[in-house]
Formats: structure tokens, sequence, C-alpha cells
């Protein structure tokens, strides 16, 4: 375990150490970037306070040493605690600043510059200009890692590879939407955007993407860990190396996303073939990955309207955030991963209206907590639907359009209203379905007269009625294998079927479970009798 | 039921839409052929359909009216599986045109099972025109009615089947014929299957040998 020591004379001999390579000891309780005292300085760095400059050579060496465990607290904790303390208002200063501090360094001035972008998504409106010089520093930092001559000699955190590709395609979707609003743009603005198109186009985006699964062959080494087979042989040169076995794993769960924002969910659920979803597959390495991962599936089922297969993975999800609320580090994705979790809960609540079904007790109740009303709302016909739509708009992701800015660009309002419509067509197909349910469930038989005099409704129109009740109550169930793959099963408590006129009604009841209660009982038992005898 | 591998999709088809060739607007071509088979010999195949839909996403001049009818008309005969929408989903360009909106028409009357109304909307020649490339497209409606009828029914009135199904007389009982149905004066009774059953079951809980290792354990100890 390093221990870095900054004190006041080693400051000064800190550029040395650089070009030397020789690392200074640290105390555990200080995070040592502050100074008080002078400091070698060279014209161009008279604006970087001592704290920065002290950092990014902290920085700078770890990255040389591929200090994968030093550069994972650096990037998550050091460099936060940096931005709090000096940058608040601005952004951190630019790459040519920097550059005489680490010799001019391009990987780590690439590297650097993606942060200091990121940066000014995060906290600043970014300019046409610096979302194009973002977009080539990607290209850069891309190029050198797939094109160089041989795997290149870099390490980095996981959680930081994967913040790489996220906010790649975040800024993205942001370009598309920055995109949309001709109207307030300027001449230069116009003719930059138009003679530039590949710039943020859904091409290159793709490109990325596929180049990294590609490259480090994961799809391969995942049928291995699978099926079995040699890993070696299947990752190959640049496969066995973590920083692209992660990059490639992370760009399917970027294709996951891409493909939902395209519109395009049954492609979505094809890339994650393959791909396991439980406690040990490598996207729960990272937790903004994991939460990423779970809400494009669920989101993806829930189009293909696979409610239960939907309820299934945020319920899971949902169920993992709340045991271990208390572990989350205040990292850059924290905000992101906590409205995700809110976005969840809202289609959760849409999900099981759809498609009833017994949740974790722990999620029940958060879920009643917040939308207890809405809930029961939900169940009343006609006054369900706004909050369908209100749950859903707020929920859904932000669509793009797949086109270049030279043909006509869809904007995201109408991509936003086609998948709303669509989606609403379904809902209100079935929204009278959850009354015509609780009516039946008080009778074993009845006459479709009567019900429909309950229901206020004509027979005609309640026969069509329970016909949908019967189709929906079927629906296409993951048991086993690839994500997308499925079997038709009966997904309703209550079942019925016509005999002419009649309506015979059979409910599925859950006998007593007293297999855990006991096995638990005779646990504590033994327990007891054990710790008697002990003491005996 | 969405398959991503049918057994009668040829090799070459099957390497396309896995890889990136996909993307390549070069190869709608072979993909159009292909719908254009699946029209004549009564196949489907949703994920081909679906990458030519993703092409015109990418390539807009590309779009061709026809093939998306095809398209759109063959996921009819999908109901109730929900590719008629993952069509829809992409087809941001062109959800406006008339003949879109036809055809959403006929498909909302099929998955709210208003099949009386649908035959007689689909009676009209400008919607009959739209589904004429695909070679047995009534037919196919008529499996999917009859299957949702087959899962909701034990007993039907004949007057009520034909409405559902618009056929009649000998038509009618070579139908149920084919489906085995009993066809008795005017009723019609479907065999039991096990969707048509409603029959009250309990669930009851299945303790697996594992769960009680522990307690199998103590007793050895005593």
């Amino acid at each position: 375990m390093y221990q870095d020591n900054f004190e006041e004379d080693d400051l000064i001999a800190e550029v040395e150490f650089v070009e030397q390579e020789v690392y200074a000891k640290r105390s555990p309780t200080d995070d040592g970037f502050d100074t008080e005292g002078a400091s070698v300085q060279s014209a161009s760095t008279t604006q970087i306070p001592d704290g920065v400059r002290n950092f990014i050579l902290h920085f700078y060496r770890n990255v040389m040493d591929n200090n994968v465990y030093e550069l994972h607290n650096i990037y998550d904790h050091s460099f936060n605690k940096v931005t709090d303390k000096y940058y608040t208002k601005q952004a951190w200063p630019e790459a040519e600043i920097v550059s005489p501090l680490v010799n001019d360094d391009q990987v780590f001035l690439t590297l650097y510059r993606e942060l200091y972008y990121r940066y000014i998504y995060s906290r600043m409106a970014p300019t046409l200009e610096q979302r194009f010089n973002s977009y080539e520093n990607y290209c850069d930092l891309f190029n050198y890692i797939l094109n160089s001559e041989g795997p290149v000699n870099l390490e980095l955190p996981n959680q930081w590879l994967w913040d790489i590709i996220d906010e790649f395609i975040f800024q993205f979707q942001s370009f598309s939407n920055y995109r949309d609003h001709f109207a307030n743009k300027s001449e230069q603005e116009l003719s930059l955007l138009s003679e530039n198109p590949q710039i943020w186009s859904c091409y290159s985006v793709l490109n990325v993407l596929y180049s990294f699964i590609q490259k480090s062959r994961i799809q391969e080494q995942l049928l291995v860990s699978k099926n079995g087979g040699d890993m070696m042989e299947a990752a190959g040169e640049y496969g066995s190396r973590p920083l692209y076995k992660m990059l490639g794993y992370f760009s399917i769960v970027g294709l996951l996303r891409v493909h939902c924002l395209l519109g395009d969910y049954m492609l979505a659920l094809k890339m994650m073939d393959n791909i396991i979803l439980n406690k040990k597959a490598m996207f729960a390495r990272v937790t903004a990955c994991h939460v990423t991962t779970y809400y494009y599936v669920g989101f993806a089922y829930m189009m293909m309207r696979r409610y239960a297969d939907a309820v299934k993975s945020f319920s899971t999800i949902l169920s993992f955030m709340q045991k271990t609320k208390q572990y989350h580090s205040r990292s850059y994705q924290s905000d992101q991963v906590s409205s995700k979790v809110d976005q969840m809960y809202a289609l959760l609540a849409i999900c099981i209206t759809m498609s009833p079904t017994r949740l974790d007790e722990g999620i029940h109740s958060k879920l009643r907590e917040k939308y207890g009303e809405k809930l029961i709302k939900m169940q009343k016909g006609d006054e369900a639907i706004p909050i369908f739509e209100e749950f859903f708009s707020r929920s859904c992701p932000k669509f793009i359009s797949a086109t270049n800015p030279d043909c006509k660009v869809v904007p995201e309002r109408k991509l936003h209203q086609l998948n709303l419509n669509v989606f609403m067509s379904d809902i209100r197909n079935q929204i009278m379905l959850p009354t015509i349910r609780s009516f039946m469930k008080l009778y074993t038989s009845m006459d479709v007269d009567k019900l429909a005099k309950f229901l206020e409704t004509d027979s005609e129109e309640l026969k069509m009625q329970l016909l949908v009740y019967k189709q929906k109550s079927r629906q296409f169930k993951w048991t086993e294998g690839n994500l997308i793959e499925g079997e038709y099963q009966s997904t309703s408590d209550l079942d019925f079927c016509l005999k002419k006129d009649i309506i015979h009604i059979a409910e599925v009841k859950i006998g007593r479970r007293y297999g855990d209660w006991f096995l638990r009982n005779i646990s504590r038992c033994e327990d007891l009798v054990a710790t008697l005898e002990n003491k005996a | 039921m969405p398959a991503t591998t049918i057994a009668h999709r040829p090799q070459t088809i099957q390497s396309l839409i896995d890889g990136v060739e996909r993307y390549n607007p070069e190869n709608v071509n072979v993909l159009e052929e292909y719908l254009a088979t699946q029209c004549k010999n009564g196949d489907y195949d949703l994920m081909a359909n679906l990458a030519i839909l993703k092409l015109y996403q990418f390539n807009p001049n590309l779009a061709s009216t026809n093939v998306i009818i095809n398209i759109l008309a063959k996921a009819l005969t999908a109901v109730p599986a929900p590719d008629f929408n993952l069509c829809l989903y992409l087809l941001s360009e062109q959800a406006t045109l008339p003949a879109v909106e036809k055809l959403t028409t006929l498909q909302q009357l099929l998955e709210q099972s208003r099949y009386a109304k649908f035959w007689e909307t689909y009676n009209n020649e400008e919607y009959k025109s739209l589904t004429a490339a695909v070679v047995g497209f009534e037919a196919a409606i008529r499996q999917v009615i009859a299957r949702v009828v087959a899962m909701s029914h034990q007993v039907i009135s004949t007057s009520v089947l034909s409405s559902y199904l618009a056929l009649s007389g000998d038509e009618l009982t070579k139908f149920c014929n084919e489906q085995q149905w009993q066809k008795k004066d005017d009723v019609v009774q479907i065999p039991i299957n096990e969707d048509n059953e409603a029959k009250a079951v309990v669930v009851i809980e299945n303790i697996k040998f594992e769960q009680l290792t522990k307690v199998i354990g103590y007793s050895n100890e005593m």
C-alpha cells in the first residue's frame, strides 16, 4: 500500500522526482496537495495553484506507472476534492497549460482533456467548439487505444473506463439534442455543423463501440466463460489485457443503451447475448454500469411488452441499491445513479400495474411510499391514462435520431411522442382490465350480461375485453438462456373460460408456505441448544 | 414469437444481421428480397425485417413505402406478439404516412379483439390493397383469431364465431374441422387445452432437497 508524504522540502524537488520517477511518501491523514511554501515555477504554470500542480504531478506519475489502485483513489476521490476546492466556478486549466508539468505527454494530456471536458459538460454549458474538441479528443484517445501497433501499455481503473464509455454516449446524446434546436443558432454555427457531419454522428459512435467489442474479442471470451474452453486463445493478444477487455465489455452495455435510444429494443436485448444477469457479472463491478444495465434491460423488456421480465429486472436492481445504500461513493456518477433509481420506481409502477406480481417487501413499501395514491388511480380506468403518460415521459431515456445533420433530423420531441404514443396505445387497450379482474375475483361463474351490467358496459364490449384479458394474461417470459429468449407463460393469477355466455372463473391460489418458517426455526433451536451446551 | 435464429433463415441473412454488415446500406437489397420471399411463401422473420427498418432509419433516402407496408402487414400476422409495435418504434419518419396509419388501425382492432369490425374495415379496397402482396394474409389472420378463441372458450355460439372469422356456412364448418373443433348445430365446442381450462389451482411449495441439508446435518450430529 503506497503512502505519499508531501512535505515542504519535497516540493521543490518534486519536478526532479518526476524526471527520475522515484516516489515520495505521503501520510495517510493528509491529502497533501496543499502546501504553503514557495516552489519552483516556470512562467506557464504560474496560473495553477500549488495544490493543483502537486495533484497533477501525482496523477501523472500514477498513470505512467499503471498504478490502478492509486489511480482509482485519485480518480474517484481526490479529483473531486481538488475540483471542489479550486474549481467550483471555473473550468480546470486547459491542457496546454498543464503540459509542461507532464513533459508534454500526449497520452496523459488526452486523459486529462477527457476529465476537463467532462467537467465542462456537467457544470457549464459547452460551446459548439468545445463539443467538437471533445469529440476529437475522444477520437485521439480511441485511436491510440485501438490503432497503435500492438496493445498499449496503459491501465486505468474500471470506474474510469466505464465513465469514458458512458460520457462518450452522453455527449453524443447531448449533441443530438443541441442539433435539434436549429432556430437559435448563428450562421457560423450552422455552417460548422453542416461542414462536419461526421462529428458526433451516429455511425461514428456505433463504430467506436463495435470496434472495442471486436478488438477485445469480448463475445468470444463470454462464450468461453459460459461454455468452457481456452480463455487465452479466445481473448487474443488484446483481449487478455484488462483495459481492452473491460472497454469491450462496457461497450456491450453502451450498445444496449444506444439501441434503446434509437428505438431498436430487440437488437438492444440481443447485444446482451451471453451475459448472465447476476451479481457476479462484470458490470456489477461499477455501480453506475450495474444500474444502467438493469435500467435499459428493463426498459427494453417493457417496450417489448414483456412486463413480467421488466418487473424482475427493475426490482432486482432496486433491491440491490436499497441494501447497499451506504456504500455508494460520492463519485461523479452518484447523482445520475440516484435519478435513474427514481425513474425505475416510476417504470416499475407501470409494469406492476400491467402485470401484477408479488414484489419484494422492501421495494413494495418504497413504491407505496412514493406513489401510493397514483398506484391506486392507475387501476381505475380513464383516470389512469395521464398518470401512465407522466410516468413514461419522466422515466424514458432521451431518444435520438439516427440521421445526419444534412438530412432531415427528427427532433427528440417527435421521437419521444412517437414512442409515447405507441406505448400508450397498448396501455389504453388494457386500461379496463384491472377493474374487470377485481369483479371477476368475487365469483366462480357469471353470466356475461350480468357482469356487463356491473361494469356499466354492454356485453359485446365486455366480450372483447375478456378476449383481451386472456391474451394479456399470457406473456413471453424469460426462463433460461439469453435475455431475448423466453416462453409463453401465464402471468395472471385469475383465469377464466367462456362457455357460450357464461364465464367460468378460476383463481390460482398460492398454498401456504411453511418450509422456510420451519427451517429457520429449526436452525434457531439448534443455535440455542448449542449455546446452552457450551455454557454447561 | 421473436426468434433470433429461425430454422429456415438462410446463412447469408444470418451472418448479415449478426454482424456490422447490417449497417451497410448496400445490403438493403438482399434483405428486401428476403422479405419478398417471406411474403410469397408464408414465412416470417422479424429480426431480418427490423434490420431493413433500421437501415431506413440511417438512410431515409433508401426507404421504400412498399417494403414498409409489407413488413407491417407481415407483423399483423404475428399478433399478439409485439412485432408491429417494434416496427413502429423504428419508423420515426414514416409514422404519419396514410398507409401506415391504416395498418395501425387494423392492428388496433386486432389487439382490441374487435374482430367483426376488423373484417368490416379490412374489406374496404384501400385496406385490402395494402396486404395484397402477402400471400395467405387472411388465413394467417384467421389463425391469430382462432388461437385467441381457442384460448378463451370451451363453447362458443356459431353466430359469434362466424362474425369473428368472417366465415359462414360450409367454409366455417371446414375451418372448424381443420382446427379440430366440433360444430354442433348452433354452438362450436373447443377441446380442452392448457389455456381454456380455468381450473382452480393451488400452488404448493416445492421444498428442494438442498434446503434440508443443514437440518440433516444436525440430525447426524445427534
